[in-house]
C-alpha cells in the first residue's frame, strides 16, 4: 500500500467516502514530500474536529442521523475523559491528605489557593456531569422499561457492583494488612491490587454506562442540553489541570523536601506520583478537549439543518 | 447574505473559489491552476480542507464525476456573491493602500 493511501486512512470514514478518491488522485500526482505529509496529517486532524465536513453529499436524514450520534459519541468520550480525569484527582486527593502537605498549603499561599481551585475545580465539574448525565440516565430506565430491554438496566447497575467490589477489596486488604513493619512487596502487593481494582472499577463503569446509552434511545433534546455542561466540565478539567500544576511546581520551588521523599501514591516518590497524576490529568482533558470540538461541530450541523 | 466563517481555510478558499470562476475544474486543475495565478502551491490536505468547507457553505457544488477521481466542481449563486464581496473589499483596501504610498 502507497504511503498516499496510508495517510488517506488518517480521515474520517464518511470524509473519505466523499472524497477519497480525488484526494488520491491530487495526491499521487506529485512526488510525496515531508511538507505534503504534515499539511495531510493536519487535515485529517481538522477533518476529525469537524466531523460534519464532507457530509453534504448524504440525504437530510441520514446526514442527521450520523451529526446525532457524532454529538452522543462525543459526549460519551468526554464523560470517559472525565473518569480518568478523576482517578488522577483521587491520587492528588490521597497524596495531599498528608498533614505535611497540609501545613505546606498553609505556609505558601499559591500552594494553598491552587489547592483550593482543585478543589472548586471538582465540585463545578461534577456538579455539571450530573446536571448533564442524570436527564440521560433517566431516558435510559425509561428506555429499557418500554423496549423491556432489561440488560439496559444491568449495564447502569454496574458502577453500584463495582463500587461493592471496591469496598469488598478495600476491607480484604485492611484485614489482611498488619500492623507494624512490613516487607516492601506485602505493601506494593496491597497497595498494588487495591489501585488494580480501582482502576478496573473505573474502567467497567464508564463501560458499562457509555453502552446503556448507546443501545437506548435519547431523545435529541436530551443531547442538546448536555452540551453547556460538557463545556463547562471541559473548562474545570483545564482549571484543575493548571492549579495542579502550579501546586506541585511552587511547592517543588518552596519546600523541596517534600518532592525528594517517598511520599506518593502506593508508596513511590512523590514527584514521579505528581507527573503521572499531572500526565493523566494532561491526557484527559486533551481528549474532552478534542471530543468537544467534534460535538459542537456536530451540534452546529443539526442547529443548521433545524433552521 | 451572512458571511461563512472558514477559518484558518479563508485564503485557500477565496483561491479555490478566484479559480472556479474561471470555470468549472476538479481538484488537480484548481491546484495547477492556482500555482499559476497566484504562485501559491496548495498542500491536498488543504485543498480538500478547504473544498469541504466550501461545498459545506454552499459556496461550491460538485457536479458528476468525469472519469474515476476527477470530480470537478463549480462556484453557486451565493459563491458567486461571496467572491465578489471579498475581491471588491480587497480592491478597496489594496486601492487604499497605493493611496497612501502614493501620499508618500
Amino acid at each position: 500500500m502507497s504511503i498516499q493511501k496510508l495517510l488517506l486512512y488518517l480521515y474520517p470514514r464518511i470524509w473519505r467516502d466523499r472524497y477519497g478518491e480525488e484526494f488520491l488522485v491530487v495526491f499521487a500526482s506529485h512526488p510525496f514530500s515531508l511538507f505534503e505529509g504534515i499539511d495531510v496529517i493536519r487535515g485529517a486532524f481538522d477533518a476529525h474536529l469537524h466531523p460534519r465536513l464532507g457530509t453534504t453529499a448524504l440525504p437530510a436524514s441520514e446526514r442527521m442521523r450520523k451529526m446525532l450520534s457524532t454529538l452522543r459519541d462525543s459526549l460519551l468520550t468526554i464523560f470517559c475523559a472525565y473518569t480518568g480525569f478523576i482517578m488522577a484527582g483521587m491520587g492528588f486527593q490521597k497524596m495531599t491528605e498528608d498533614a505535611a502537605f497540609q501545613q505546606a498549603g498553609q505556609a505558601v499561599m499559591l500552594v494553598g489557593l491552587s489547592f483550593h481551585l482543585v478543589v472548586i475545580g471538582a465540585v463545578v465539574a461534577l456538579l455539571t456531569v450530573l446536571i448533564g448525565g442524570l436527564p440521560i440516565a433517566v431516558a435510559v430506565i425509561r428506555s429499557a422499561l418500554v423496549r423491556k430491554r432489561y440488560r439496559l438496566v444491568l449495564w447502569l447497575s454496574v458502577p453500584l457492583l463495582a463500587c461493592a467490589a471496591l469496598l469488598l477489596t478495600t476491607w480484604l486488604v485492611k484485614a489482611i494488612d498488619h500492623p507494624g513493619v512490613q516487607p516492601v512487596w506485602h505493601l506494593f502487593l496491597n497497595r498494588g491490587t487495591l489501585l488494580g481494582v480501582l482502576i478496573a472499577a473505573f474502567i467497567t463503569s464508564a463501560g458499562a454506562l457509555c453502552q446503556a446509552v448507546i443501545h437506548s434511545e435519547i431523545p435529541e433534546k436530551l443531547l442538546h442540553f448536555a452540551v453547556l455542561p460538557s463545556i463547562l466540565v471541559t473548562f474545570s478539567m483545564a482549571l484543575i489541570l493548571a492549579a495542579t500544576l502550579t501546586w506541585g511546581l511552587v511547592l517543588g520551588e518552596a519546600a523541596p523536601q517534600f518532592f525528594t521523599g517517598n511520599g506518593g501514591l502506593v508508596g513511590t516518590s512523590t514527584i514521579s506520583s505528581w507527573l503521572g497524576i499531572v500526565i493523566i490529568m494532561t491526557m484527559s482533558t486533551g481528549l474532552s478537549t478534542v471530543s468537544l470540538l467534534r460535538g459542537l461541530s456536530a451540534r452546529f450541523a443539526l442547529y443548521n439543518a433545524a433552521l | 447574505m451572512s458571511v461563512p466563517d472558514l477559518g484558518r481555510f479563508s485564503d485557500p478558499s477565496i483561491l479555490i473559489l478566484a479559480s472556479l470562476a474561471g470555470g468549472k475544474k476538479h481538484g488537480y486543475a484548481i491546484m495547477e491552476d492556482i500555482e499559476t495565478i497566484a504562485r501559491v502551491r496548495l498542500g491536498t490536505g488543504t485543498l480538500y480542507g478547504a473544498i469541504a468547507r466550501l461545498e459545506e457553505h454552499g459556496l461550491i457544488e460538485a457536479l458528476p464525476a468525469e472519469e474515476r477521481g476527477r470530480r470537478p466542481y463549480c462556484l453557486t449563486p451565493a459563491g458567486m456573491i461571496f467572491l465578489r464581496e471579498q475581491l471588491t473589499c480587497m480592491e478597496t483596501f489594496a486601492a487604499l493602500g497605493l493611496q497612501r504610498l502614493a501620499a508618500l
